[in-house]
């Protein structure tokens, strides 16, 4: 697979792609990692935790005019959330000299610190799963994948901006009935 | 730009700096604003946080190594009290097999075998480093050091010399441990008559000495007496008795 093929596939939330990343790259990670010293049970967290910050990043369209592999810039995550972990990010310098902007940080941040889901939010995700096709596809599309009301427009088709506005703020109102009754 | 629209632009990352100062005024303002955004903030976290969790549950199912230490170590535990039972059992087997049906074949010279152990030195024990002088030392040192050629000629001295009969007892040990049972015999049978202190003792080897010699009968009887008595070597002496009947 290509990388291009891997960022489209990712930016899709084609989770086939995940697994990819996952199987081939695993025990380079570990062999890479191990020179930072770390003991050997945070290493499968903190590979698991930069896959998902690649996907995230990717459609969050970070990876859009990426230069290096996405190897390389999956390794960079792992590298950084080892310092941020074990030693002082101030000290952390890519062989790459990546740079990664504040965005791409609080993702990292927010991956590393996620929290086991709240009594809220699963009872909001089990409603959520009672949706139609059509609004959870919305709703997912706009939180998820963050796309633009008019990205969404244009991929699944609908006529103006409005309708999808109109849409989205529908499903939204009928996930608040579900959940109040 | 109506306060849909900015709470969009706010989840699209495109309000300008002045549209972010609207929001935020907003937000301190107007509670059902304040309510509406918090509700989809809420709702993207959610939908977020139940992505990170079925991912990483999809890498568990990956991880190649983990799963397969776990599943060894499970069966090893499930296996463990199966193969205890079963090397039990096969040992069980085993020795049944050869208590039960070889015993036709077991001659007395072999229930010898397994049943004689010189016995032990009780009555003039050795204190190492001690130096040796007089004869019974010697004897017994020789004896306990499993030196029995000398330790028959050392107790056959002393039996010229001493009148304690307990060193007729070691003198026939001795002379079993060298094959010499027609010689040990007397001396046991002596022994017993004048009921020395080993005499349960004595019994119990001059039986052995039966049987090497092949006196069945007398082996027997001597056998059933020690089983009677309940003392020394009885449960040993009613085992041979049982495998001898």
């Amino acid at each position: 697979m290509t990388d291009e093929q891997l960022i489209a596939d990712m930016k899709n939330r084609n989770r086939n792609a995940l697994k990819v990343v996952y199987k081939d790259y695993r025990e380079e990670f570990f062999r890479f990692a191990h020179r930072y010293d770390t003991q050997q049970s945070y290493l499968e967290d903190i590979f698991q935790d930069a896959i998902l910050a690649l996907y995230e990043n990717a459609q969050n369209g970070k990876l859009d005019t990426l230069k290096s592999s996405v190897k390389t810039y999956l390794f960079s995550i792992g590298k950084f959330m080892l310092f941020k972990t074990f030693r002082d990010t101030k000290e952390f310098v890519t062989d790459e000299d990546f740079i990664f902007d504040q965005r791409e940080e609080a993702v990292f941040t927010e991956i590393m610190e996620d929290q086991e889901p709240t009594e809220k939010q699963l009872m909001l995700v089990a409603n959520f799963k009672k949706l139609g096709e059509k609004c959870r596809q919305i709703l997912e599309l706009f939180y998820l994948q963050g796309l633009k009301i008019e990205e969404i427009m244009a991929v699944q088709g609908y006529e103006n901006k409005n309708v999808v506005k109109s849409q989205k703020s529908r499903c939204l109102k009928s996930l608040k009935d579900l959940i109040q009754q | 730009m109506d306060k849909e629209e900015l709470i969009n632009g706010y989840f699209e990352n495109s309000l300008t700096s002045a549209q972010l100062q609207e929001l935020e005024r907003l937000y301190s303002t107007d509670l059902d604003f304040a309510q509406q955004l918090d509700y989809e903030k809420e709702l993207r976290k959610a939908l977020k946080s139940n992505e990170r969790n079925e991912i990483r549950n999809m890498f568990n199912e990956l991880q190649p190594i983990k799963q397969a230490n776990e599943k060894k170590k499970s069966l090893v535990v499930q296996l463990r009290p199966w193969m205890m039972a079963a090397s039990i059992a096969l040992l069980v087997g085993i020795c049944s097999w050869l208590l039960l049906f070889n015993k036709p074949n077991q001659s007395p010279e072999e229930l010898y075998k397994i049943h004689f152990a010189p016995y032990e030195n009780v009555v003039h024990p050795i204190e190492r480093g001690v130096e040796i002088e007089d004869l019974k030392t010697r004897a017994f040192t020789a004896y306990e050091n499993e030196e029995f050629e000398k330790a028959l000629v050392l107790f056959k001295e002393l039996n010229t010399k001493s009148t304690d009969s307990y060193l007729q007892f070691y003198e026939a040990i001795v002379l079993m441990q060298l094959e010499k049972h027609e010689e040990a015999i007397p001396l046991l049978e002596n022994y017993i008559a004048v009921n020395g202190e080993l005499k349960e003792r004595a019994q119990w080897y001059l039986s052995l000495s039966y049987l090497k010699t092949k006196q069945l009968d007398k082996s027997k009887s001597l056998l059933m007496q020690l089983t009677r008595q309940d003392g020394f070597k009885s449960k040993e002496a009613s085992n041979l008795l049982k495998e001898l009947n």
